[in-house]
Protein backbone atom coordinates (compact mmCIF):
# COMPACT_ATOMS: atom_id res chain seq x y z
CA UNK A 1 0.00 0.00 0.00
CA UNK A 2 2.38 2.61 0.96
CA UNK A 3 4.64 2.24 -2.53
CA UNK A 4 6.27 4.58 -4.18
CA UNK A 5 3.57 5.90 -5.80
CA UNK A 6 1.48 6.61 -2.55
CA UNK A 7 4.63 8.66 -0.79
CA UNK A 8 3.79 10.51 -4.34
CA UNK A 9 0.83 11.06 -3.45
CA UNK A 10 1.43 12.49 0.13
CA UNK A 11 4.05 14.52 -0.43
CA UNK A 12 2.05 16.27 -3.20
CA UNK A 13 -1.33 16.68 -1.45
CA UNK A 14 0.31 17.91 1.56
CA UNK A 15 0.64 21.48 0.28
CA UNK A 16 -2.77 21.12 -0.64
CA UNK A 17 -4.17 20.02 2.63
CA UNK A 18 -2.72 22.60 4.10
CA UNK A 19 -3.43 25.35 2.15
CA UNK A 20 -6.96 24.53 3.14
CA UNK A 21 -5.87 24.24 6.60
CA UNK A 22 -4.26 27.54 6.89
CA UNK A 23 -6.74 29.38 4.65
CA UNK A 24 -10.08 27.55 6.05
CA UNK A 25 -9.70 25.82 9.12
CA UNK A 26 -7.72 27.46 11.38
CA UNK A 27 -9.24 30.55 10.52
CA UNK A 28 -12.59 29.19 10.76
CA UNK A 29 -11.75 28.59 14.59
CA UNK A 30 -9.92 31.39 15.21
CA UNK A 31 -12.70 33.92 14.07
CA UNK A 32 -15.11 31.97 15.53
CA UNK A 33 -13.30 31.43 19.18
CA UNK A 34 -12.93 35.37 18.95
CA UNK A 35 -16.04 36.10 18.59
CA UNK A 36 -18.05 33.59 20.98
CA UNK A 37 -15.43 34.76 23.66
CA UNK A 38 -16.32 38.26 23.15
CA UNK A 39 -20.47 36.61 23.42
CA UNK A 40 -19.58 34.58 26.63
CA UNK A 41 -18.15 37.57 28.26
CA UNK A 42 -21.34 39.32 27.97
CA UNK A 43 -23.94 36.25 28.45
CA UNK A 44 -21.47 35.38 31.58
CA UNK A 45 -21.64 38.73 33.30
CA UNK A 46 -25.86 39.35 32.41
CA UNK A 47 -26.12 35.97 34.39
CA UNK A 48 -23.71 37.34 37.16
CA UNK A 49 -24.96 40.87 37.26
CA UNK A 50 -28.57 39.17 37.58
CA UNK A 51 -30.12 41.33 35.03
CA UNK A 52 -33.82 40.54 34.83
CA UNK A 53 -34.95 39.38 32.06
CA UNK A 54 -31.49 39.28 29.94
CA UNK A 55 -30.41 36.58 32.07
CA UNK A 56 -33.50 34.79 31.64
CA UNK A 57 -33.04 35.20 27.43
CA UNK A 58 -29.12 34.08 28.72
CA UNK A 59 -30.09 30.99 30.01
CA UNK A 60 -32.86 29.92 27.13
CA UNK A 61 -29.82 30.66 24.59
CA UNK A 62 -27.52 28.30 26.79
CA UNK A 63 -30.53 25.83 27.04
CA UNK A 64 -31.13 25.36 23.27
CA UNK A 65 -27.55 25.98 22.04
CA UNK A 66 -26.25 23.21 24.70
CA UNK A 67 -29.30 20.84 24.07
CA UNK A 68 -28.93 19.68 20.33
CA UNK A 69 -26.01 18.99 18.15
CA UNK A 70 -23.49 21.18 16.02
CA UNK A 71 -24.13 19.66 13.20
CA UNK A 72 -28.03 19.95 13.31
CA UNK A 73 -27.32 23.70 14.14
CA UNK A 74 -24.98 24.04 11.55
CA UNK A 75 -28.02 22.71 8.69
CA UNK A 76 -31.05 24.64 10.62
CA UNK A 77 -28.80 27.80 9.73
CA UNK A 78 -27.99 26.47 6.32
CA UNK A 79 -31.74 26.04 5.56
CA UNK A 80 -33.19 28.16 7.31
CA UNK A 81 -31.43 31.68 6.64
CA UNK A 82 -32.65 31.80 3.22
CA UNK A 83 -35.56 31.32 4.16
CA UNK A 84 -35.43 33.98 6.49
CA UNK A 85 -34.23 35.99 3.50
CA UNK A 86 -30.97 35.96 4.73
CA UNK A 87 -28.42 34.74 2.32
CA UNK A 88 -24.89 34.65 3.09
CA UNK A 89 -21.49 32.47 2.04
CA UNK A 90 -20.95 28.85 3.60
CA UNK A 91 -18.08 30.27 5.68
CA UNK A 92 -19.61 33.19 7.06
CA UNK A 93 -22.66 31.17 7.79
CA UNK A 94 -20.01 28.66 9.64
CA UNK A 95 -18.42 31.59 11.61
CA UNK A 96 -22.03 32.43 13.03
CA UNK A 97 -23.17 29.00 14.00
CA UNK A 98 -19.95 28.00 15.57
CA UNK A 99 -19.70 31.48 17.54
CA UNK A 100 -22.77 31.09 18.57
CA UNK A 101 -22.31 27.81 19.56
CA UNK A 102 -19.41 27.94 21.17
CA UNK A 103 -20.36 30.99 22.75
CA UNK A 104 -22.85 28.77 25.29
CA UNK A 105 -20.46 27.02 26.51
CA UNK A 106 -17.65 29.55 26.87
CA UNK A 107 -20.61 31.69 28.55
CA UNK A 108 -20.58 28.87 31.03
CA UNK A 109 -16.93 28.73 31.63
CA UNK A 110 -16.70 32.82 31.94
CA UNK A 111 -19.84 32.59 34.74
CA UNK A 112 -18.07 29.56 36.94
CA UNK A 113 -14.94 31.68 36.60
CA UNK A 114 -16.45 34.87 37.99
CA UNK A 115 -18.31 33.62 40.68
CA UNK A 116 -14.78 31.75 41.45
CA UNK A 117 -13.50 35.28 42.07
CA UNK A 118 -13.89 36.08 46.15
CA UNK A 119 -16.72 38.27 47.12
CA UNK A 120 -14.39 40.26 48.85
CA UNK A 121 -13.07 41.63 45.49
CA UNK A 122 -15.90 42.88 44.91
CA UNK A 123 -16.58 44.76 47.93
CA UNK A 124 -13.47 46.19 47.85
CA UNK A 125 -13.99 47.72 44.64
CA UNK A 126 -16.95 49.25 46.17
CA UNK A 127 -15.09 50.86 49.08
CA UNK A 128 -12.64 52.65 47.06
CA UNK A 129 -15.00 54.09 44.89
CA UNK A 130 -15.42 51.97 42.04
CA UNK A 131 -18.51 51.30 40.24
CA UNK A 132 -20.08 47.92 39.34
CA UNK A 133 -18.34 48.59 35.50
CA UNK A 134 -15.09 49.62 37.06
CA UNK A 135 -15.11 46.67 39.22
CA UNK A 136 -16.19 44.22 36.54
CA UNK A 137 -13.54 45.64 34.06
CA UNK A 138 -10.45 46.14 36.44
CA UNK A 139 -11.08 43.74 38.86
CA UNK A 140 -13.68 40.65 38.31
CA UNK A 141 -13.01 39.99 34.49
CA UNK A 142 -9.18 39.55 34.44
CA UNK A 143 -9.07 37.54 37.31
CA UNK A 144 -12.19 35.16 36.27
CA UNK A 145 -10.18 35.60 32.55
CA UNK A 146 -7.45 34.20 34.09
CA UNK A 147 -8.99 30.78 35.34
CA UNK A 148 -10.91 30.69 32.43
CA UNK A 149 -8.06 30.98 30.00
CA UNK A 150 -6.79 26.98 29.84
CA UNK A 151 -10.91 25.76 29.54
CA UNK A 152 -11.48 28.62 27.06
CA UNK A 153 -8.57 27.28 25.45
CA UNK A 154 -9.29 24.06 25.37
CA UNK A 155 -12.21 24.72 23.65
CA UNK A 156 -10.62 26.40 20.63
CA UNK A 157 -8.71 22.86 20.20
CA UNK A 158 -12.02 21.11 20.11
CA UNK A 159 -13.42 23.95 17.55
CA UNK A 160 -9.73 23.47 15.65
CA UNK A 161 -11.17 19.81 14.92
CA UNK A 162 -15.09 20.55 14.67
CA UNK A 163 -14.59 22.43 11.21
CA UNK A 164 -14.61 19.57 9.58
CA UNK A 165 -18.20 19.33 9.79
CA UNK A 166 -18.64 23.06 8.22
CA UNK A 167 -18.28 20.26 5.33
CA UNK A 168 -21.82 19.73 5.85
CA UNK A 169 -22.85 23.25 4.71
CA UNK A 170 -20.63 23.51 1.67
CA UNK A 171 -17.74 24.96 3.66
CA UNK A 172 -14.21 23.36 1.44
CA UNK A 173 -12.25 23.37 4.62
CA UNK A 174 -8.96 21.14 5.21
CA UNK A 175 -10.94 17.77 5.78
CA UNK A 176 -13.33 18.21 2.61
CA UNK A 177 -10.17 19.00 0.87
CA UNK A 178 -8.83 15.91 1.48
CA UNK A 179 -11.92 14.24 0.65
CA UNK A 180 -11.53 15.10 -3.07
CA UNK A 181 -7.87 14.59 -3.41
CA UNK A 182 -8.73 11.10 -2.28
CA UNK A 183 -11.75 11.11 -4.54
CA UNK A 184 -9.47 11.63 -7.31
CA UNK A 185 -6.86 8.84 -6.31
CA UNK A 186 -8.23 6.04 -4.66
CA UNK A 187 -6.45 6.37 -2.40
CA UNK A 188 -8.28 6.67 0.60
CA UNK A 189 -6.42 5.45 4.22
CA UNK A 190 -3.07 7.43 3.56
CA UNK A 191 -4.61 10.71 2.61
CA UNK A 192 -6.56 10.43 5.98
CA UNK A 193 -3.60 9.63 8.12
CA UNK A 194 -2.23 12.83 6.51
CA UNK A 195 -4.97 14.96 7.23
CA UNK A 196 -5.39 13.28 10.85
CA UNK A 197 -1.58 14.43 11.18
CA UNK A 198 -1.72 18.29 9.81
CA UNK A 199 -4.70 18.38 12.28
CA UNK A 200 -2.28 16.87 15.07
CA UNK A 201 0.21 19.70 14.11
CA UNK A 202 -1.94 22.81 14.68
CA UNK A 203 -3.07 21.14 17.94
CA UNK A 204 0.24 20.91 19.25
CA UNK A 205 1.18 24.36 18.23
CA UNK A 206 -2.27 25.27 19.90
CA UNK A 207 -1.09 23.96 22.86
CA UNK A 208 1.98 25.52 23.00
CA UNK A 209 0.70 29.08 22.34
CA UNK A 210 -1.79 28.30 25.51
CA UNK A 211 1.45 27.49 27.58
CA UNK A 212 2.64 30.58 26.47
CA UNK A 213 -0.22 32.61 26.80
CA UNK A 214 -0.74 31.18 30.51
CA UNK A 215 2.96 32.51 31.34
CA UNK A 216 1.63 36.15 29.64
CA UNK A 217 -1.31 36.13 31.68
CA UNK A 218 0.64 35.88 34.70
CA UNK A 219 -0.71 34.33 38.09
CA UNK A 220 -0.16 37.23 39.70
CA UNK A 221 3.10 36.42 41.75
CA UNK A 222 1.56 33.34 43.01
CA UNK A 223 4.76 30.59 42.51
CA UNK A 224 4.04 27.51 40.41
CA UNK B 1 -21.77 69.00 64.78
CA UNK B 2 -21.13 65.16 64.67
CA UNK B 3 -19.19 64.44 61.60
CA UNK B 4 -21.14 60.74 61.68
CA UNK B 5 -24.62 60.23 63.39
CA UNK B 6 -26.10 56.64 62.50
CA UNK B 7 -29.53 56.00 63.85
CA UNK B 8 -31.63 53.01 65.04
CA UNK B 9 -29.62 50.46 62.73
CA UNK B 10 -31.35 47.22 62.35
CA UNK B 11 -30.89 44.19 60.58
CA UNK B 12 -32.17 40.47 60.40
CA UNK B 13 -30.62 37.64 59.00
CA UNK B 14 -33.39 35.63 57.75
CA UNK B 15 -35.76 35.64 60.67
CA UNK B 16 -32.85 36.71 62.92
CA UNK B 17 -32.39 39.91 64.28
CA UNK B 18 -28.69 40.78 64.50
CA UNK B 19 -29.00 44.29 64.91
CA UNK B 20 -32.08 45.78 67.01
CA UNK B 21 -31.30 49.44 66.61
CA UNK B 22 -27.70 50.71 66.91
CA UNK B 23 -27.58 54.26 67.22
CA UNK B 24 -24.11 55.92 67.42
CA UNK B 25 -22.03 59.45 67.12
CA UNK B 26 -18.98 60.07 65.75
CA UNK B 27 -16.78 63.33 66.07
CA UNK B 28 -14.37 64.40 63.78
CA UNK B 29 -11.42 63.09 65.42
CA UNK B 30 -12.88 60.56 66.92
CA UNK B 31 -11.22 57.15 67.24
CA UNK B 32 -14.34 54.75 67.99
CA UNK B 33 -13.42 50.96 69.13
CA UNK B 34 -16.28 48.33 69.06
CA UNK B 35 -16.41 45.74 70.98
CA UNK B 36 -18.33 42.46 71.61
CA UNK B 37 -18.64 38.68 71.41
CA UNK B 38 -18.27 36.89 67.97
CA UNK B 39 -21.89 37.47 66.74
CA UNK B 40 -23.20 40.36 68.68
CA UNK B 41 -23.66 42.31 65.48
CA UNK B 42 -20.09 44.34 65.43
CA UNK B 43 -19.25 43.53 62.22
CA UNK B 44 -22.87 43.91 60.48
CA UNK B 45 -22.97 47.48 62.06
CA UNK B 46 -20.16 48.44 60.14
CA UNK B 47 -21.18 46.78 57.03
CA UNK B 48 -24.58 48.44 57.32
CA UNK B 49 -22.99 51.82 57.17
CA UNK B 50 -21.23 51.37 53.87
CA UNK B 51 -23.79 49.67 52.21
CA UNK B 52 -22.05 46.52 52.07
CA UNK B 53 -25.42 45.04 53.92
CA UNK B 54 -28.47 46.69 53.16
CA UNK B 55 -29.66 47.24 56.56
CA UNK B 56 -33.50 46.99 57.09
CA UNK B 57 -33.42 50.16 59.06
CA UNK B 58 -31.88 53.17 60.46
CA UNK B 59 -30.64 56.25 59.33
CA UNK B 60 -27.34 57.88 59.11
CA UNK B 61 -26.25 61.73 59.05
CA UNK B 62 -23.38 62.32 56.92
CA UNK B 63 -21.73 65.80 56.78
CA UNK B 64 -25.26 66.95 57.65
CA UNK B 65 -26.91 64.92 54.79
CA UNK B 66 -29.30 62.53 55.69
CA UNK B 67 -28.64 58.42 54.34
CA UNK B 68 -32.11 56.05 54.52
CA UNK B 69 -29.59 53.11 55.38
CA UNK B 70 -32.51 51.00 53.87
CA UNK B 71 -32.99 52.62 50.76
CA UNK B 72 -30.55 54.80 49.62
CA UNK B 73 -29.86 54.97 45.65
CA UNK B 74 -26.71 54.13 44.08
CA UNK B 75 -25.59 57.50 43.55
CA UNK B 76 -25.84 57.92 47.48
CA UNK B 77 -23.50 54.61 47.86
CA UNK B 78 -21.30 55.91 45.74
CA UNK B 79 -20.83 59.35 47.09
CA UNK B 80 -20.64 57.37 50.82
CA UNK B 81 -18.01 54.94 50.19
CA UNK B 82 -16.40 57.90 48.08
CA UNK B 83 -15.92 59.69 51.74
CA UNK B 84 -15.17 56.65 53.72
CA UNK B 85 -12.23 53.75 53.35
CA UNK B 86 -12.88 50.40 54.74
CA UNK B 87 -10.31 47.86 55.89
CA UNK B 88 -11.00 44.21 55.81
CA UNK B 89 -10.37 41.45 58.09
CA UNK B 90 -8.62 39.81 55.11
CA UNK B 91 -7.57 42.90 53.77
CA UNK B 92 -9.31 42.19 49.97
CA UNK B 93 -6.70 43.80 48.03
CA UNK B 94 -7.23 43.64 44.39
CA UNK B 95 -5.29 39.65 43.36
CA UNK B 96 -4.62 41.03 40.18
CA UNK B 97 -2.93 44.28 40.68
CA UNK B 98 0.08 45.18 42.06
CA UNK B 99 0.76 47.19 45.31
CA UNK B 100 0.63 50.19 43.74
CA UNK B 101 -2.17 49.55 41.84
CA UNK B 102 -4.29 48.51 44.64
CA UNK B 103 -3.43 51.84 45.52
CA UNK B 104 -4.41 54.00 42.48
CA UNK B 105 -7.08 52.33 41.12
CA UNK B 106 -9.71 54.22 43.49
CA UNK B 107 -7.76 57.50 42.31
CA UNK B 108 -7.31 56.80 38.60
CA UNK B 109 -10.67 55.08 37.56
CA UNK B 110 -13.15 55.94 41.06
CA UNK B 111 -12.25 59.56 41.27
CA UNK B 112 -10.64 60.56 37.55
CA UNK B 113 -7.56 61.86 39.18
CA UNK B 114 -4.51 62.15 36.75
CA UNK B 115 -2.18 58.78 36.71
CA UNK B 116 0.87 60.77 37.73
CA UNK B 117 -0.75 62.42 40.35
CA UNK B 118 -2.35 59.45 42.06
CA UNK B 119 1.03 58.00 42.12
CA UNK B 120 2.94 60.68 44.08
CA UNK B 121 -0.24 60.26 46.19
CA UNK B 122 -0.25 56.61 46.51
CA UNK B 123 3.69 56.00 46.91
CA UNK B 124 3.17 58.67 49.84
CA UNK B 125 0.50 56.79 51.63
CA UNK B 126 2.55 53.42 51.06
CA UNK B 127 5.60 55.23 52.81
CA UNK B 128 3.43 55.91 55.87
CA UNK B 129 2.30 52.85 56.10
CA UNK B 130 6.30 51.49 55.65
CA UNK B 131 5.28 49.78 52.13
CA UNK B 132 6.85 52.21 49.73
CA UNK B 133 9.94 49.33 48.61
CA UNK B 134 7.08 47.13 47.27
CA UNK B 135 5.31 48.82 44.43
CA UNK B 136 5.63 45.89 42.28
CA UNK B 137 4.72 43.64 44.19
CA UNK B 138 1.63 41.46 44.08
CA UNK B 139 -0.73 41.02 46.99
CA UNK B 140 0.55 36.65 47.16
CA UNK B 141 3.95 37.83 47.41
CA UNK B 142 3.14 39.57 50.80
CA UNK B 143 2.70 38.71 54.42
CA UNK B 144 -0.58 39.09 56.17
CA UNK B 145 0.76 42.22 57.91
CA UNK B 146 2.25 43.69 55.08
CA UNK B 147 -0.83 42.92 52.98
CA UNK B 148 -3.27 44.72 55.75
CA UNK B 149 -1.03 47.89 55.79
CA UNK B 150 -1.06 47.98 51.62
CA UNK B 151 -5.19 47.96 52.48
CA UNK B 152 -4.68 50.90 54.77
CA UNK B 153 -3.00 53.12 52.23
CA UNK B 154 -5.72 51.70 50.09
CA UNK B 155 -8.31 53.12 52.18
CA UNK B 156 -5.83 56.63 53.26
CA UNK B 157 -5.38 57.29 49.68
CA UNK B 158 -8.42 58.90 48.61
CA UNK B 159 -8.54 60.92 51.56
CA UNK B 160 -11.73 59.66 53.50
CA UNK B 161 -13.08 61.66 56.00
CA UNK B 162 -13.64 58.47 58.50
CA UNK B 163 -12.11 54.95 57.95
CA UNK B 164 -14.35 51.96 59.21
CA UNK B 165 -12.04 48.97 60.45
CA UNK B 166 -13.13 45.86 60.45
CA UNK B 167 -11.26 43.65 62.48
CA UNK B 168 -8.38 44.45 60.68
CA UNK B 169 -5.49 42.38 63.12
CA UNK B 170 -7.41 38.98 63.39
CA UNK B 171 -6.23 37.36 61.07
CA UNK B 172 -2.53 37.53 61.90
CA UNK B 173 -0.16 36.42 64.71
CA UNK B 174 0.89 38.55 67.13
CA UNK B 175 3.97 39.92 65.54
CA UNK B 176 2.21 41.11 62.26
CA UNK B 177 -0.37 42.38 64.73
CA UNK B 178 1.95 44.64 66.31
CA UNK B 179 3.34 46.05 62.69
CA UNK B 180 -0.50 46.74 61.79
CA UNK B 181 -1.51 48.26 65.49
CA UNK B 182 1.62 50.50 65.56
CA UNK B 183 0.07 51.61 61.81
CA UNK B 184 -3.02 52.45 63.56
CA UNK B 185 -1.66 54.35 66.17
CA UNK B 186 -0.09 56.51 63.72
CA UNK B 187 -3.08 57.23 62.05
CA UNK B 188 -4.94 57.74 65.34
CA UNK B 189 -2.07 60.70 66.26
CA UNK B 190 -2.34 62.34 62.81
CA UNK B 191 -6.23 62.93 64.10
CA UNK B 192 -8.01 60.42 61.27
CA UNK B 193 -11.77 59.71 62.29
CA UNK B 194 -11.50 55.98 62.85
CA UNK B 195 -14.27 53.20 63.71
CA UNK B 196 -12.48 50.25 64.74
CA UNK B 197 -13.94 46.75 65.26
CA UNK B 198 -11.55 44.64 67.30
CA UNK B 199 -10.79 42.09 70.03
CA UNK B 200 -7.04 44.14 70.74
CA UNK B 201 -7.88 45.36 74.47
CA UNK B 202 -4.76 47.15 74.12
CA UNK B 203 -5.62 49.02 71.16
CA UNK B 204 -9.21 50.25 72.48
CA UNK B 205 -7.95 51.02 75.78
CA UNK B 206 -4.46 52.69 74.99
CA UNK B 207 -5.70 54.76 71.16
CA UNK B 208 -9.80 55.06 71.11
CA UNK B 209 -11.19 57.81 72.38
CA UNK B 210 -14.89 55.99 72.22
CA UNK B 211 -15.56 52.25 73.39
CA UNK B 212 -18.88 50.73 72.43
CA UNK B 213 -19.46 47.35 73.66
CA UNK B 214 -22.26 45.70 71.76
CA UNK B 215 -24.01 42.29 73.04
CA UNK B 216 -26.53 40.30 70.73
CA UNK B 217 -27.27 43.60 68.59
CA UNK B 218 -27.67 46.42 71.27
CA UNK B 219 -24.85 48.60 72.27
CA UNK B 220 -25.01 47.50 75.96
CA UNK B 221 -22.01 50.39 77.16
CA UNK B 222 -20.85 53.07 75.46
CA UNK B 223 -18.12 55.07 77.62
CA UNK B 224 -14.18 56.54 77.40
CA UNK B 225 -12.03 54.05 77.80
CA UNK B 226 -11.17 54.63 81.37
CA UNK B 227 -14.39 54.36 82.44
CA UNK B 228 -15.02 51.33 80.45
CA UNK B 229 -12.00 49.47 81.79
CA UNK B 230 -11.56 50.68 85.19
CA UNK B 231 -15.59 50.81 85.95
CA UNK B 232 -18.10 49.42 83.98
CA UNK B 233 -21.55 49.90 84.66
CA UNK B 234 -23.31 46.82 82.97
CA UNK B 235 -23.29 43.25 83.86
CA UNK B 236 -22.01 42.00 80.37
CA UNK B 237 -19.84 44.28 80.18
CA UNK B 238 -18.29 42.83 83.53
CA UNK B 239 -18.31 40.05 82.04
CA UNK B 240 -16.93 40.28 78.77
CA UNK B 241 -13.79 41.86 80.27
CA UNK B 242 -13.85 39.51 83.07
CA UNK B 243 -12.95 36.73 80.35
Amino acid sequence: MFNEKTVELLVSSFPKILEYGLKVSLPLAVIAFILSTILAVFVAMAQFAKVPVVKDICRFYIWIIRGTPLLVQLMVAFYGLPLLGIHSNPFLMAVIVFTINEGAYSAETMRAAMESVPRGQLEAGYCVGLSYMQIMWHIILPQAFRTAFPSLFNALISMVKDTSLASSITVVEMFTRTKQIAGQSYNYFPLYIEVALVYLIFCTVLTFIQKKGEKVLGSYGVRK
Amino acid sequence: MALLEIKDVSKYFDDKEVLKGVSLKVEKGDVVSILGASGSGKTTFLRCINYLENADSGVMVFDGKEYDLKASSRKEMTEIRKKTGFVFQNYNLFANKTVLENVTLGLTSGRKIPAGMAKDRAVKVLDKVGMADYLDYYPSQLSGGQQQRVAIARALATDPEVIYFDEPTSALDPQLTAEVLQVMRQLAKDGMTMIVVTHEMSFAKEVSTKVVFMADGVVVEESTPADFFNNPQDPKTREFLAL
